[in-house]
């Protein structure tokens, strides 16, 4: 390791980095701007400089800009010189020459970066004594609010959006001291990332518009440590609330899951919490009135759950471990069904009893950055798990990276200097999908056909990498051709990644993504295989290996008590087979947190808490434990966690205890013995009565205002602050003011720094892991020497029935997920339902573009406006999935475009 | 009557075709570099002949073709640097306007030795008619077989393309030009990769001024060693020198840099010295960006030698009592001109011309311009003269592109040596629009103007 001395200082410090971020790592404050550590370098701010000496004996020295420059033994430089002091004063006065000062309406108030940047230089005197220069702003879209005037132009959000997301619609426009980041005309931000842009900004031009309905500062906010519920990927959050309802989400930065980027729909996707159609109180249905309070309730379950009756449990992929396990606990393993359909049970099972083989490595997001070759096998990331899609890009970036490097002595971090080295070159992406995702653009290779093609491709891949594996017979020449190139891609890697998924509903395709990977873990390739899953927790139900709930209808009669946990099943299976269920059902007892079909169909319902009000365990596709903490407790209705109502239920049968006693750690640990694979999970928190000196770790920050004042118009008196019996975070702004063990940071703070960019003093060196390791228990490693159990099962072509579609989901960031399009701004940016069909199939049946046609599926008839999908391969019938409004559909069936409609057209 | 190499031949009727270029005595060096010559024969005697930049750095020619890189299989690519945009400088603009082929014949010889394929003339935006003239000039060229697939018989094969830039200043910056020919917007680029290893298309690239590649011609004509022998140490050759401003006789003019500053300003041969009587105050030899010196260090340097059109003379004393050679853009002022007014102009120039790329230069250029119309107007304070010597200390030297500098170092010498015209105009705020401050103490023009 190399020594450098700065102010005279000899510090030992990692070779290959720039000296910014050597000084940050050593916490050392070096006002920045335009450099991002997931960004890089670019030196145009000018706000690091630093003065560099030749040697020991150089007193004069000249200043460099410290990101542009690297670690060099025996180096001297100063931080604290007064050249360099002056010098960044004037950068940062330049800057504010035109920013207008309006730090007071300014959302960025209080978490900007540069507030923090410009008192750090200590500038607090205008010489500047001109009009500003001013610039009319855009309308971005229902998710970000433009305020150009305060941009300071460090070029980050372009950067970011472009060059990082892949976004094509922001831009920088004219030139010199009116250069202007934004759209070429108003209209909504295209790319899924731009939320980012808040935290990207050093400033407020970009700021959250979802925030601005309900403002709050952030010092303002109780905000305690998330994981993010809208897809499978467990990204970490920070949730702030104030007066109940939540105020905003920002990243929670986790060195390897989601790093500094959330996407729009995990930002912006929190206002189900805040939802007026909550259920907030206890029903019971045919009562008058039907909201009771918690004694009646008690008294009703009581009778309904201790005449020995058989219970039946339904699991939930979007409730918490804790909530599932309480329920597997309540009725009986051989009772615990989950809500999807029996389909995508099947998957789920397979893609866990894969994983849990250990024969193959799944890896976290951070480590699929670092892949040198990709292969997506039928999975839409882009839309089921958008952030995946980000690190796929950045594998892709990346390594051409690294190839391009490899002939120059300059360094990852020089951003600019390497994409020039780049160019357009991008590392192998071989993209497989139904039809046209925006990772087309990026890959070297695209393939868009039926699922069963892609599986079948899939096998002659594992065939050429591994030829005792058995041969695709019959295999088309397109087919062959992409197979060969992109075996030899994968052979040619030392990090392949394989990444499929349940979205096709294509068992094979899921088994052929294992074998390849299975195939190329031989020697010093290390093979990474990464499944997508369609809920937040559907790791939880698939390794607990729960049924689906449609093998329980034979067992229910009029005897059964069904309870449902936090789910409508009329998201998993048609209507009418649904309603069937319900009709079985006498007693059903369903908690959930909103109001949706299911709960219609409840005879008993019971108010469950959202992740923000309660606390649970997440488990992410690649079998990474995470902890949510509660953020706040309501203060009106019966909202409390699902784990705590079955605790209550469950003592009502032993009538021992109270139930309140069990804390999410110590379910956990029950669980660990009763379901061995889920060994480890318990560690994943700290005991609520962990405490650092004596101090629990507060929720508000050290300067929380009006907590004293802010029920005054209830009652004068100050109320005895609440308390968490369940984790060691507090819910005032008392305990301790240092940093908090990485799993629970409620909010990044460092003196001087108030914004996000803090996080640099939460790691152990700069763009790393958070200090003491990044938080998340990992259930599935590899284990070495388990033998790869390949599948040879290679799926026959079945010819189509004659006229028949077959009939899968389209799905979009925007719509497909459930709690998300509760947001206002994300309903905004949803599909209207949809039928898609490809040009020719299209041409075929006579029917344009846009006019409203009738899929028969099983009996039942829909009728959307038609979709062309321009590359969608013929045979297939494209509907959204899961859009508000819109049937849950038996997806990959056949269906049948209805003929009266067909004739209509003609 | 000094020698001269480029605009000998620039006044024969119709050089501009073909015919009649060929006729005196054009292609001769194409035909004695491709039968006589290997590439790097030429880049030796391109070395052999001290040639410097003519864009403004000075930077030797020869040196840096030696310093481009050739991979096995990778093309290299010759960018020809006509985006003269500075202002004072229109010397290229001659040179392609009325003998274009002694451009394209350069480029030819300098692809030759460079290994180019394709080349490119990079011509600013404002020069539309010259792209017609140039695009003539290379047609002709292929037609009669200098340009195009295995140029006469050597397997060279060449094509020369011209390239219009959108009128931005800062993409006469090398790295900036090549962002610009690749279509993207014209910000420079940091260095390193320089462009001799990763340039346009992320191939190596060497990027020269027009006069630079035409100079290229007389040095294979007469051999790189007697083309050293014309000049002074360094300087060797021939400059062009595009004169405006306060003189008799603006043009551009070829000098060979053994005549003393002087002698430029007032033989007839040159700029004819000044109109009307007018006496000398201040002269910015070498284009806009460069120091401003008033009359008494003009003629002479501080050590009392006379001064000499060339690099080392031009820039004897530093910046504290010199300037710079520049791209030969010699502006002259008389006593009638203001200097804060003129600083003025520059800045504000400057301004509309940072790229909006680094802060120092975004944001200081403004506002040195903002300060600069103030005390031009009378508004100023007398700490103004002050921050605007503080802004321009912290922009020079730190910005990503030489545009910094360009536009920090007039500041700074109108400054340094005419603080007392900035102190009037502040002291003096009503007079100072009526009437010029004129020559004070410092400027020393000589007692009687001599006609050469």
């Amino acid at each position: 390791m190399p020594t450098i001395y700065i102010d005279n200082k000899p510090y030992e410090v990692k070779a290959g980095k720039n000296l910014l971020e050597t000084c940050l790592t050593l916490g050392l404050d070096l006002p920045y701007f335009c450099w991002h550590p997931a960004l890089g370098s670019v030196g145009a701010c000018r706000q690091c400089a630093i003065t560099l000496f030749k040697d020991k004996e150089d007193t004069q020295g000249r200043i460099v800009m410290s990101c542009m420059e690297p670690v060099k033994e025996g180096a001297c430089i100063s931080v604290s010189n007064a050249t360099a002091k002056a010098f960044r004063g004037q950068v940062i006065e330049w800057l504010m020459t035109n920013h207008p000062h309006d730090c007071p309406v300014c959302d960025e108030g209080g978490c900007c970066h540069l507030q923090d940047m410009t008192v750090m230089t200590g500038h607090n005197y205008r010489r500047y004594q001109y009009k500003k220069r001013t610039y009319l702003n855009q309308y971005l879209g229902p998710l970000l609010n433009h305020e150009m005037n305060r941009c300071i132009q460090c070029y980050r959000c372009v950067r970011f959006y472009k060059d990082y997301a892949g976004g094509e619609d922001l831009n920088v426009f004219a030139a010199h001291h009116h250069v202007y980041f934004g759209r070429e005309k108003d209209g909504i931000l295209q790319s899924p990332f731009s939320g980012n842009l808040v935290e990207v900004c050093p400033t407020g031009v970009f700021t959250d518009k979802t925030l601005k309905q309900h403002y709050t500062r952030k010092w303002d906010l109780t905000a305690a440590p998330s994981v993010c519920q809208h897809c499978s990927l467990g990204c970490n959050t920070t949730a702030g609330e104030r007066y109940g309802k939540i105020r905003s989400i920002t990243n929670r930065y986790n060195g390897a899951v989601n790093g500094y980027f959330l996407c729009d729909r995990g930002r912006f996707g929190y206002e189900f919490v805040n939802d007026e159609n909550r259920i907030t109180q206890p029903l019971i249905r045919n009562r008058v009135p039907e909201a009771v309070d918690e004694q009646s309730l008690m008294d009703h379950l009581k009778l309904l759950l201790t005449q020995s009756r058989t219970l039946i449990g339904i699991g939930s992929s979007r409730a918490s471990v804790e909530s599932n396990f309480a329920l597997r606990q309540l009725v009986g393993s051989e009772n615990f069904y989950q809500g999807v359909s029996l389909d995508e049970a099947a998957l789920g099972k397979l893609i866990a009893s894969i994983l849990q083989s250990g024969a193959v490595h799944t890896p976290s997001l951070k480590e699929m950055e670092q892949a040198d070759a990709v292969l997506v096998l039928g999975e839409d990331i882009w839309n089921t798990a958008p952030i995946m899609a980000l690190s796929v890009r950045q594998a892709v970036m990346n390594s051409a990276a690294a190839n391009a490097l490899q002939q120059t002595s300059i360094a990852g971090w020089h951003d600019a200097a390497v994409r020039e080295l780049v160019q357009d070159n991008k590392g192998f992406l071989a993209n497989a999908g139904l039809t046209a995702s925006p990772l087309d653009d990026i890959s070297t290779c695209t393939l868009h056909a039926t699922p069963h093609d892609i599986a079948v491709m899939g096998f002659a891949i594992a065939h050429a990498i591994h030829p005792g594996l058995p041969e695709v017979p019959q295999l088309n020449n397109e087919l062959a051709a992409k197979a060969a190139q992109i075996a030899k891609a994968l052979q040619q890697a030392k990090r392949p990644l394989i990444i499929s998924g349940p979205s096709c509903y294509n068992e094979a395709m899921i088994k052929a993504a294992f074998d390849i990977a299975g195939a190329l873990n031989t020697g010093e390739r290390k093979a990474m295989l990464s499944y997508v899953l369609p809920a937040c927790n559907s790791m939880t139900l698939a390794m607990m290996q729960a049924p689906s709930f449609e093998k329980s209808i034979d067992r229910i009669n009029d005897n059964t008590v069904v309870i449902i946990l936090e789910q409508d099943l009329y998201r998993s299976i048609p209507p009418a087979k649904a309603n069937a269920f319900f009709n079985r059902c006498k007693n059903l007892i369903v908690l959930d947190s909103l109001h949706n079909g299911t709960t219609e169909k409840a005879q008993v319902l019971i108010p469950a808490a959202t992740m923000a009000e309660a606390d649970g365990t997440l488990i992410n596709n690649e079998g990474r434990a995470q902890r949510y903490y509660q953020v706040f407790v309501p203060t009106t209705g019966m909202v409390k966690e699902s784990w705590k109502w079955f605790w209550q239920m469950r003592s009502l049968q032993t009538s021992s205890g109270n139930g309140l006693e069990l804390h999410p750690n110590d379910w956990l640990t029950k669980l660990e013995k009763t379901l061995p694979q889920f060994n480890g999970i318990s560690r994943v928190s700290y005991p609520p009565e962990f405490r650092i000196h004596g101090q629990a770790i507060p929720r508000e920050p050290h300067r929380y205002s009006g907590r004293t004042a802010m029920l005054a118009n209830l009652a004068v008196s100050e109320p005895k602050p609440l308390q968490d019996n369940d984790s060691p975070l507090s819910f005032t702004m008392e305990g301790y003011p240092n940093r908090p063990p990485a799993s629970l940071i409620p909010f990044f703070w460092a003196p001087g720094w108030n914004s996000i960019q803090s996080v640099n003093k939460y790691q152990q060196e700069t763009g790393g892991a958070l200090s003491g390791g990044d938080p998340g228990i990992r259930l599935l490693e590899q284990k070495t020497g388990t033998p790869t159990a390949y599948f040879t099962d290679i799926p026959e072509a079945l010819p189509a029935p004659r006229n028949k579609w077959l009939l899968l989901p389209a799905y979009h960031i925007f719509g497909s997920d459930e709690l998300s399009a509760y947001s206002a701004a994300i309903r905004e940016l949803c599909p209207e339902p949809y039928i898609g069909l490809s040009t020719q199939d299209t041409a075929e049946l006579g029917i344009t573009d846009g006019k409203n046609i009738t899929l028969v599926a099983e009996g039942e008839e829909y009728t959307y406006p038609l979709k062309i999908q321009e590359h969608l391969c013929n045979g297939i019938v494209l509907l959204p999935a899961g859009l508000p409004g819109m049937p849950a559909l038996t997806w990959g069936s056949w269906a049948t475009i209805a003929p009266s409609l067909k004739n209509n057209a003609v | 009557m000094g020698r001269k190499l480029l605009l000998e031949k620039a006044h024969v009727p119709g050089i501009r075709s073909y015919e009649v270029y060929r006729r005196e005595g054009g292609y001769a060096s194409v035909e004695k570099a491709f039968k006589h010559m290997s590439p790097d024969l030429v880049t030796e005697e391109v070395k052999k002949s001290g040639l410097r930049g003519r864009g403004g750095a000075g930077f030797p020619t020869g040196m840096k073709w030696s310093f481009l890189a050739k991979p096995e299989g990778v093309p290299r690519y010759l960018v020809c640097n006509a985006d003269e945009s500075e202002p004072g400088t229109f010397k290229d603009r001659y040179l392609m306007e009325f003998i274009p082929h002694l451009l394209i014949e350069g480029l030819i010889v300098a692809s030759y030795a460079l290994g180019s394929n394709r080349t490119y003339i990079y011509i600013r935006g404002e020069y539309a008619w010259i792209v017609d003239i140039l695009e003539q000039a290379i047609a002709e060229a292929n037609a009669n077989g200098w340009l195009g697939k295995n140029i006469m018989g050597t397997g060279f094969d060449c094509q020369i393309y011209v390239q219009r830039g959108a009128g931005a200043y800062i993409c006469g910056e090398e790295t900036a030009l090549i962002e610009s020919l690749e279509g993207k917007r014209g910000n420079p680029r940091i260095k390193p990769p320089f462009p001799a290893v990763k340039g346009l298309w992320d191939c190596p690239t060497v990027v020269n001024n027009v006069e630079t590649l035409a100079a290229v011609v007389p040095i294979i004509n007469l051999g790189g060693e007697e083309y050293a022998k014309i000049g002074i140490g360094k300087s060797t050759g021939t400059k062009l020198i595009s004169a405006c401003g306060n003189i008799n006789k603006p043009g551009v003019f070829e000098i060979d840099m053994t005549i003393s500053v002087e002698e430029f300003i007032y033989s007839e041969e040159y700029c004819g010295g000044i109109p009307n009587g007018k006496k000398l105050k201040a002269c910015i030899p070498g284009g806009s960006s460069v120091p401003i010196l008033p009359a008494n260090l003009l003629f002479k340097t501080a050590k009392g030698d006379t001064r000499i059109m060339n690099y080392e003379s031009l820039s004897d004393g530093g910046f504290a009592t010199g300037t710079m050679m520049g791209s030969g853009g010699f502006i002259v002022l008389d006593e009638d001109q203001c200097v804060v007014r003129h600083t003025l102009t520059l800045a504000r120039f400057y301004r509309h011309e940072s790229c909006g790329q680094c802060s120092p230069c975004r944001e200081g250029t403004g506002w040195m311009e903002k300060i600069l119309k103030n005390i031009e107007y009378g508004k100023g304070k007398k700490s103004d003269i002050d921050l605007l010597w503080d802004i321009q200390r912290k922009i020079e030297g730190n910005t990503i592109c030489p545009l910094g500098d360009a536009a920090a170092w007039p500041v700074a010498a109108a400054i340094r040596h005419f603080r007392d015209e900035f102190e009037w105009h502040v002291d003096n705020p009503v007079e100072s629009q009526s009437r010029n401050f004129g020559l004070a103490h410092y400027a020393d023009p000589r007692p009687v103007p001599v006609t050469a």
